[in-house]
């Protein structure tokens, strides 16, 4: 048994968007059960009475990471085989700032506003419509984003690479650091929720 | 009561996290020696073609300014300084699993011909090495199909459509499209470069040109990209 | 100062007297969300699998990236392929550009939503605001934040999905830095946005 097991010729790339859709189900589902279909959930990330998306985020960020990392030391999980997306530390600062704006501005972040449009919300629906625009913008504008798009490249890199640590390392750290900023988001929640009634 | 047993649960959550973060770092790395040679999965890379990569494919990759592989020339360093594709780094033969190549990127070899490269891929493959391909005759295959296309003598629609992009490619890259020779067919002409002597290059019939190797200008056309595979 | 007193503790509730008053009542009350540490084990499985499964991790944006590509494609094909952001999204023409991984999986994840939302009674028409907020400004800045976030998600080659979830789980450099700009963004202008969401 070999995994990635479409990269190894399991099956093709058919079969394989039948897995999309699938694996597209369980996503939509827990970014629904999470409260993630709901902009006013979503944000509260940011006014810090409910650190929700910082806690799903991180759990499944851990979760999916100590699993990759076991299974690929155990032999049975190729890692070279899986896409990486490669490095360009400019845009990817600058977009970064513009998504993480875009987010306070809509509500929602591409893969949650799909959640919330598929439960009936409408400004999802406002929100969508503006990714359209947007990216038929982008792709409008892209003769004159390029040099932009292209800065910084440091390839396929990662992030033990990167700081010079084994890979174990980082990956304890990043664990350190998710529980850490679990007790902490505890502990926010527990003052915010407190003061936020009198404040607004 | 209920609000106590929530607690634990979420306790014992992050304590699974924290023991099994703390288990990733003393679990040993697979020692580089003891990988396991599939010799069978190595043949059937082969046979399936899957080990390689064409010229005209990594030019178009070159072309899209993909950074997502290392292009590495086996040669030595002097024939890296007279010509090199644009982008690669040298990494003489001998030197290479010292060099510290990261075992996780994707590697693209080539030397003159195909050789060194399909041996050097094998040595890197039983290495730990997994993504790693050749170019398909190395720089022989690139002078012919990318610097050097051949024109097509009664070419049809399809073909002459096919030629435009490779000369336009060709011109990118500092070559130009050549004549097919009279005498001989296409694909002969292949044969007799596969057969050129090894360190072929400066000696052989086709001069290679000189270029600047920057980063390589993208030119949407005459590229085409495979689907993308990321977000 | 608006002085609505609403309860964070039952964020699910759309309560009635909430400003949301087109929202269409549903009789049955919505079940409260799921623990977001299980919720997040959960997305961390689906991510998981599809690492083992396709080799790739999930992602949104660049689903709607295809869904311009064809766009594009139909109207000025030549154009299409000159463009060097929807060149790769259109490949060497051998496929259909909407039959793409990525607009399969949203495809999906509208699905799965749909049930998830179905199950637990949260199906509602509404369009959510705070109290201050009146929904023509509510969905003019959902459509602006939209325009932003497909920028911010094409400039850094992924979205939250791409990007942060995928990117981040792989230890991807671009990710982590890509992440805490996100976040760092958001914060710096959460306070001048109040008058939205609360």
């Amino acid at each position: 048994m070999h995994a990635p097991f479409f990269k190894f010729g399991a099956f093709g790339d058919e079969v394989g968007l039948i897995w999309a859709f699938v694996l597209g189900i369980g996503f939509g589902f827990f970014l629904e059960r999470a409260g993630f279909g709901s902009a006013k959930k979503l944000v509260s990330q940011f006014y810090l009475d409910d650190l929700a998306v910082f806690k799903v985020m991180f759990t499944a960020i851990v979760t999916a990471m100590l699993g990759t990392f076991f299974l690929s030391r155990a032999g049975l999980l190729d890692l070279a085989l899986v896409y990486r997306t490669p490095t360009f530390w400019v845009p990817q600062v600058v977009g970064g700032l513009l998504l993480g704006i875009g987010f306070v501005v809509g509500g929602y972040c591409p893969g949650t506003s799909v959640a919330s449009l598929a439960t009936g919300r409408l400004d999802a629906a406002a929100y969508v419509s503006g990714i359209v625009l947007g990216t038929a913008g982008f792709a409008l504008a892209f003769p004159a984003l390029r040099g932009l798009f292209h800065a910084g490249s440091l390839g396929a890199r990662s992030l033990p690479e990167a700081l010079h640590l084994p890979v174990g390392v980082v990956v304890f750290l990043v664990v350190l650091m998710a529980v850490g900023g679990f007790v902490g988001a505890q502990a926010l929640e527990r003052r915010f929720a407190r003061i936020h009634p009198e404040r607004s | 009561m209920f609000r106590l047993s929530r607690l634990s649960l979420h306790q014992r959550l992050a304590g699974t996290a924290l023991v099994l973060g703390s288990l990733a770092v003393v679990m040993p790395q697979p020692p580089a020696g003891r990988v396991t040679l599939d010799t069978a999965e190595l043949a059937r890379l082969v046979q399936t073609t899957e080990d390689h990569v064409r010229p005209r494919e990594l030019a178009d990759w070159i072309l899209a300014g993909r950074s997502d592989y290392r292009l590495i020339d086996l040669r030595s360093q002097a024939e890296f300084a007279g010509y090199h594709i644009p982008g690669a780094e040298n990494v003489p033969i001998a030197g290479l699993i010292d060099a510290g190549l990261p075992p996780n990127e994707t590697l693209v070899l080539y030397s003159d011909g195909g050789i060194h490269a399909a041996q050097a891929w094998v040595l890197l493959r039983a290495s730990g090495f997994r993504s790693v391909y050749s170019l398909l005759n190395g720089l022989d295959g690139w002078k012919e199909e990318v610097l050097f296309p051949v024109t097509p003598r009664s070419p049809t629609a399809e073909e002459a459509r096919h030629f435009a992009a490779a000369v336009e490619v060709a011109r990118h890259f500092g070559g130009a499209p050549r004549a097919a020779d009279p005498t001989e067919g296409a694909s002969t002409s292949t044969f007799t470069s596969v057969l050129a002597p090894p360190v072929a290059s400066p000696g052989s019939s086709i001069a290679a040109p000189t270029l600047p190797s920057g980063a390589p200008r993208t030119s949407g056309s005459g590229a085409k990209p495979k689907k993308k595979e990321g977000c | 100062m608006s002085t609505t007193l609403r309860s964070v503790d039952q964020p699910e509730r759309v309560a009635p007297s909430d400003a949301s008053a087109e929202a269409h009542a549903s009789t049955r009350v919505a079940q409260p969300y799921m623990d977001p540490y299980l919720a997040g084990i959960g997305l961390g499985l689906v991510l998981l699998a599809a690492f083992v499964i396709m080799g790739r991790g999930l992602g949104a944006s660049g689903a709607f990236t295809a869904f311009i590509a064809w766009l594009a494609h139909l109207a000025a094909p030549a154009w299409a392929q000159q463009n060097e952001f929807l060149a790769g999204y259109l490949g060497d023409g051998s496929s259909h550009p909407l039959k793409a991984w990525l607009v399969f999986e949203v495809l999906g994840v509208a699905v799965g939503a749909f049930l998830s939302g179905m199950l637990a009674g949260r199906l509602r028409t509404t369009t959510e605001r705070g109290p201050r907020a009146s929904v023509r400004a509510r969905l003019i800045a959902a459509t602006l934040g939209g325009a932003l976030m497909a920028w911010g998600a094409h400039l850094g080659r992924g979205c939250t999905s791409g990007q942060a979830l995928t990117g981040g789980s792989l230890l991807n450099l671009g990710s982590w830095i890509f992440m805490m700009c996100v976040f760092g963004g958001a914060y710096a202008v959460a306070r001048f946005l109040r008058w939205q969401w609360r």
